[in-house]
C-alpha cells in the first residue's frame, strides 16, 4: 500500500463525498422548484381529512413555512446525521420506513449479481469451450437475445413456467427460497447479459494476443490457459462494468418486486410516488446515488490493485530503457 | 568472375562430399509443406532439413510465409489455417499426430521464442508465475528445486538480478531484458529444437547483437537446434549454417549460407542482398553526393536549421530526467542530417523540440532564419509550412477513411493555398514526384500496400513545397525491399527539389546509406558528431563505435568485408578530391 496509492483513495473518497451531496442538493432542489406544491395539496386533500391546524402543525414540524435554504440546510444537516426526515403519509421517520423493506431488496439486488456473474461465466467459458457444430453460435448469440428481453418479460415467463406449471414455488409466499431464487435469475439475466458481452469479447481479444500463443508454446492445455492466462486480463474490464450495472441491479429490482409481489424499496417508491410522499422519495433517491457512488468508487479503489500496468499517479510511468540492459559479460566472452 | 568459378567448384565440392558421407538423420524435416486459410495458400510446398545442434534461418519479407512455418512446426496455427504435407520432428510426423501427444513435445522438445518480447508475456501475471510453467516441463517435483533452476536459468541469459526479475511483471522490464527471460523459458526444459520467429526485430540494434550472440552462446553450450525466422539477410548469414529464401510462400533458394550468402543465385536473393543497406553502403552514392558538395561549400552559407545548447528537462515520477541534454547541430540546406540513438536517448523529443510541439528550457532553435522560441500556435504555423514531418509507420498515421486525394491535399486546404483548381493540380504533382499515378487519388489506406502508404505520407508533406522534412524512422515499419524505395525516393526528391532532412533513425547502415551528417546521441547528449563517412570509418567515442559494431554485416568474417570496404573509401577520396 504506496503512499501513491493513499493519497488516490483519499482523493476519490472526497470526489465521492461532493458526488453524493451534490445529489442530494439536485434531487431537493428539483423538488422544491416543481411547479404546483404537492405538500399541501397533498394535505388539504379532502380524503386526508386533516383540519386547518393539523395542517399548520404538518408544516411547521417539518419546517415547509421556513424559506428554501433554510429547508435545504436542515435536510442536508439531518441526511449528514442520518436523520431523513418523516414520512407525510404515516408520520413514521423515513429512516424506519426504509429499514424496514430495505433487506428484502439487497438480498433480491445481491443474489441477482451473484446470478448475473455465475451465469456470465458459464457462458463465457462455453463459448470457449463449446465447439462450433455444438452451439457455440447460440452461446455468443446469449447476450444480444437476454439484452433485448425486458426482465419483466423474464420474471413472468419464470412464475409461468416454474411457479404455475413446476410448481417450485408458489406466489402468495414472496420470500420463499425458490422465489427469492427465481425473482434474482429474472433480475440476474439481462445484468449477466451485458457482463457476458464484455467478457466474451475481452476473451476473444486476449486469446488472440502473442502472449496465449507463447504460453500456449510452453506447452500449456486450453483449460490452463484460459484459467491461468486469459480469465484474469478479461475479467478486468468486468469489474467498471459490474460498477456501472448496480444501477441496473437496482432499477431492475423495483420492477421484479412488483412482478413476484415482493415487498421491498421498489413498493415503497411506488406508494410514496402515488402519495407524493416527497421526504421517503427525497431519501431515496439520494440513497440510490450514494449506493451508485460507493460501488463505482469500490472498482475505482479495487482496479489498480488488481492491474499492475495501472500506475495510479498521473504523471508519465518510467519506460525501462536501455541503459537498464546488463553489460553481460559472460556471453560475449563465449561467443567467438 | 575467378572467384565465382571458385566458388562453384567450391560448392559442387560441398554438394557431393554431404552425399557420400553416411548421413545422420535430421531433427528437423519439412517435406512438400503447404498451409493455407481457407482459399489462401500462404506456404506452397516448402522442404528444408534441419540437422541436430545445427541451424537454419528462413529469410524473406512479410508476407513470405516464414511465421506460418514457424507456427506450423509448433502446431499453434490460428483455427482458420490448415496445413498439408510433411513435418517430421525427431522421426515423429508433427502433422499428422492428435493434439493429446503432439502437447507434450511443445516447450519440452521444442522451445519457441517470439517476436515482440513487449507482448508475449502475460501482462497482469508476475514473471515467475509464467516461468514456472516453463519448470515444470522439467517434471522437477520439488517446487524449491524450480525455483532455483528458474534462477539458474536467468543468471545464464544474462539477467543481473534473476530474483528481482522472477518477482517482476512484464511491464516494469526492459524489451532486451523481457527477451532475455523468453528465451530462458524456451532453453529451461532443455528442448532439443529452438524455433525463434524475428527474435530482435523489436529491439535496438546493440540490444539485438547481444541477444543473437545469447542465442548462438546457448545453441553451442545445449546442444540446441536453432529454427532462426528473420527478414535480415545479414543476420540470417551471421548466425545460421543453411539458408531458405522464401517469396510468397515459396522457396527461392536453399542451401549453405557461404553459398547462398555470397553467390545468391535466384534473381529474388539477389535484390534481397542488393537492398539490405549494411551490406552495400554506397547504393545511393550518386544521388547522395550532390549534399557533400553542398556540405563543403556550407561555412559560407548559414545553416537551413540551427540548434543551439538546447536542453529539456521532464519530471517523471517526482525525479527530473533530463531528456536532451544541451544539444547542439545545424544542417546545410540541401543536405541530409541523422541523429541516431537507442530508445530513450533523447531524439524523439530533440525532434520534438524542432518542430516546435514542445518548449525547450535551454537554448533556440533556428528553422529557415526564423527563431522558434516564444511562438505563439498561430505564429507557428507560418514554420510548419516550411517544416514537415514523415512519421514512422504509415499503418497508423494516415486517416483510414479519408481518400488519398483527400489526404494530399488537406495541408494545402488548411493553409489556404491557391485556387481549388490550383491545388488539384499541385495534389497531382506531389503524388508524381513519389512516383505514385492519379489512378490512386480515389483509394483508401486500406487498398494500399504498406510502401504506397508512405509515399503518401511524403507526398503529403510535399505537398506544401517545405524546405525541411522531418524524417522520423520513415521506413522501420516496412520490408527491406520497400524501405529501398522509400530511400531512392527520399533522395531523389532531394535531389530535385533541394530539400533539407532531419533523418531519425536507430538504424546505422541506413543512415550510413543516405544522410551527409550524423549526430550520435546517448542519453540525452551528442556524444559524437560529424560527417557520416568519418563517423562511419573512424570513431572516436565508444558508444559510437558500439552501435557500429552491432551492424549486423553478414557472414561474421571481416576479412570478407574488409577489402571491399577499402575499395570504397578510395574511390570516395577520389570523388571528394
Amino acid at each position: 500500500m504506496s503512499n501513491a496509492y493513499l493519497t488516490y483513495a483519499a482523493k476519490r473518497l472526497g470526489q465521492a463525498v461532493v458526488v453524493i451531496l451534490l445529489a442530494y442538493v439536485f434531487t431537493f432542489v428539483v423538488v422544491s422548484i416543481l411547479p404546483g406544491d404537492p405538500i399541501t395539496s397533498v394535505l388539504r386533500n379532502p380524503q386526508n381529512g386533516f383540519s386547518e391546524q393539523e395542517i399548520a402543525e404538518i408544516i411547521a414540524a417539518q419546517g415547509l413555512d421556513k424559506p428554501v435554504p433554510v429547508q435545504l440546510w436542515n435536510a442536508l444537516s439531518g441526511f449528514l446525521t442520518g436523520d431523513l426526515g418523516m414520512s407525510m403519509r404515516s408520520n413514521r421517520p423515513v429512516s424506519t420506513l426504509i429499514a424496514e423493506v430495505l433487506p428484502s431488496t439487497l438480498i433480491l439486488a445481491g443474489a441477482g449479481l451473484a446470478v448475473a456473474l455465475v451465469l456470465a461465466m458459464l457462458v463465457a467459458y462455453g463459448t470457449r469451450f463449446v465447439p462450433k457444430k455444438y452451439g457455440q453460435g447460440l452461446l455468443r448469440g446469449f447476450p444480444s437475445l437476454f439484452l433485448s428481453v425486458p426482465n419483466f418479460v423474464i420474471g413472468l415467463v419464470l412464475i409461468h413456467l416454474f411457479g404455475f406449471q413446476l410448481g417450485l414455488f408458489r406466489v402468495i409466499n414472496p420470500d420463499s427460497f425458490w422465489a427469492t431464487l427465481f425473482a434474482a435469475v429474472a433480475l440476474g439475466i439481462p445484468v449477466s447479459a451485458q457482463i457476458a458481452e464484455v467478457l466474451i469479447a475481452n476473451l476473444d481479444k486476449e486469446a488472440e494476443q502473442e502472449y496465449a500463443t507463447v504460453a500456449r508454446s510452453r506447452g500449456i492445455g486450453q483449460l490452463k490457459l484460459f484459467i491461468r492466462h486469459l480469465l484474469k486480463p478479461a475479467s478486468l474490464p468486468v469489474v467498471t462494468v459490474i460498477a456501472l450495472t448496480i444501477g441496473e441491479l437496482l432499477g431492475g429490482s423495483l420492477i421484479t418486486e412488483t412482478v413476484f409481489g415482493r415487498t421491498g424499496v421498489g413498493s415503497l417508491v411506488q406508494r410514496s410516488v402515488s402519495t407524493q410522499d416527497l421526504p421517503v422519495l427525497q431519501a431515496i433517491v439520494s440513497l440510490g446515488a450514494v449506493v451508485f457512488v460507493l460501488v463505482n468508487l469500490i472498482a475505482d479503489l479495487l482496479y489498480p490493485l488488481l492491474d499492475p500496468r495501472v500506475k495510479i499517479l498521473g504523471g508519465a510511468k518510467r519506460r525501462p530503457t536501455t541503459t537498464d540492459e546488463p553489460s553481460l559479460g559472460s556471453a560475449k566472452a563465449v561467443n567467438p | 568472375m575467378a572467384s565465382q568459378d571458385r566458388l562453384n567448384t567450391h560448392l559442387s565440392a560441398v554438394k557431393t562430399s554431404t552425399l557420400e558421407a553416411p548421413r545422420p538423420a535430421p531433427l528437423l524435416r519439412a517435406k512438400n509443406l503447404s498451409v493455407s486459410y481457407g482459399a489462401n495458400q500462404v506456404v506452397r510446398d516448402v522442404s528444408f532439413e534441419l540437422g541436430r545442434g545445427k541451424s537454419l534461418a528462413l529469410i524473406g519479407e512479410s508476407g513470405s510465409g516464414k511465421s506460418t512455418i514457424a507456427r506450423a512446426v509448433l502446431r499453434l496455427l490460428p483455427d482458420a489455417g490448415h496445413a498439408t504435407g510433411h513435418v517430421d520432428f525427431d522421426g515423429q510426423d508433427v502433422l499428422s499426430l492428435p493434439e493429446r501427444q503432439f502437447r507434450p513435445l511443445r516447450g519440452r522438445a521444442i522451445g519457441f521464442v517470439p517476436q515482440d518480447p513487449g507482448n508475449s508475456l502475460n501482462p497482469v501475471r508476475t514473471i515467475g508465475v509464467q516461468a514456472m510453467e516453463a519448470a515444470a516441463l522439467t517434471d522437477e517435483p520439488n517446487a524449491a528445486v524450480r525455483k532455483a533452476l528458474i534462477l539458474d536459468t536467468f543468471a545464464q541469459v544474462g539477467l543481473d538480478n534473476p530474483l528481482r526479475v522472477y518477482d517482476s511483471y512484464p511491464h516494469q522490464l526492459s524489451g532486451g531484458m523481457l527477451q532475455r527471460v523468453l528465451i530462458g523459458l524456451a532453453v529451461l526444459p532443455r528442448p532439443a529444437l529452438l524455433v525463434a520467429d524475428e527474435p530482435t526485430s523489436a529491439l535496438d540494434v546493440t540490444i539485438q547483437k547481444r541477444i543473437l550472440d545469447l542465442l548462438t552462446r546457448l545453441q553451442h553450450d545445449l546442444d540446441i537446434s536453432l529454427l532462426l525466422i528473420t527478414h535480415d539477410l545479414a543476420i540470417a548469414s551471421e548466425r545460421a549454417d543453411q539458408l531458405v529464401v522464401l517469396k510468397d510462400g515459396a522457396v527461392q533458394e536453399a542451401g549453405k549460407t557461404s553459398a547462398v550468402f555470397s553467390a545468391p543465385s535466384s534473381a529474388y536473393a539477389r535484390k534481397l542482398h542488393a537492398d539490405v543497406p549494411a551490406l552495400n553502403p554506397e547504393r545511393y552514392a550518386g544521388l547522395r553526393n550532390p549534399g557533400f558538395r553542398l556540405l563543403d561549400g556550407a561555412a559560407s552559407t548559414p545553416a537551413k536549421i540551427e540548434v543551439k545548447s538546447v536542453t529539456k528537462t521532464f519530471t517523471v515520477d517526482g525525479k527530473a530526467l533530463t531528456a536532451v541534454d544541451d544539444v547542439s547541430f545545424a544542417v546545410p540546406a540541401g543536405t541530409t542530417h541523422a541523429l541516431v540513438g537507442e530508445s530513450g536517448s533523447g531524439k524523439t523529443t530533440t525532434i520534438r523540440l524542432l518542430l516546435g510541439l514542445d518548449e525547450p528550457d535551454i537554448g533556440n532553435i533556428s528553422v529557415a532564419g526564423e527563431d522558434l522560441s516564444g511562438r505563439s500556435h498561430k505564429q507557428l504555423r507560418s514554420v510548419w509550412r516550411h517544416l514537415q514531418l514523415v512519421y514512422q509507420n504509415p499503418f497508423t498515421s494516415l486517416d483510414p477513411t479519408w481518400t488519398v486525394e483527400r489526404l494530399v491535399r488537406e495541408p494545402l486546404d488548411r493553409f489556404k493555398v491557391g485556387t481549388p483548381a490550383e491545388r488539384t493540380a499541385q495534389v497531382r504533382e506531389a503524388l508524381a514526384n513519389v512516383g505514385l499515378g492519379d489512378h490512386l487519388l480515389s483509394r483508401k489506406p486500406a487498398a494500399l500496400s504498406g510502401g504506397q502508404r508512405q509515399r503518401v505520407a511524403i507526398a503529403r508533406s510535399l505537398v506544401l513545397k517545405p524546405d525541411v522534412i522531418v524524417l522520423d524512422e520513415p521506413t522501420s515499419a516496412l520490408d527491406v525491399s520497400v524501405q529501398a524505395d522509400i530511400v531512392e525516393v527520399l533522395l531523389s526528391l532531394q535531389a530535385k527539389l533541394g530539400l533539407t532532412y532531419v533523418f531519425v533513425s536507430h538504424d546505422l547502415a541506413l543512415v550510413r546509406q543516405l544522410a551527409h551528417t550524423v549526430s550520435v546521441m546517448q542519453r540525452g547528449r551528442i556524444v559524437e558528431h560529424g560527417r557520416v563517412t568519418d563517423i562511419f570509418d573512424n570513431p572516436q567515442n565508444a558508444y559510437t563505435a558500439t552501435l557500429l559494431e552491432s551492424i549486423p554485416s553478414g557472414l561474421s568474417n571481416p576479412s570478407q568485408q574488409a577489402p571491399q570496404r577499402q575499395a570504397v573509401r578510395a574511390e570516395r577520396r577520389e570523388a571528394f578530391a
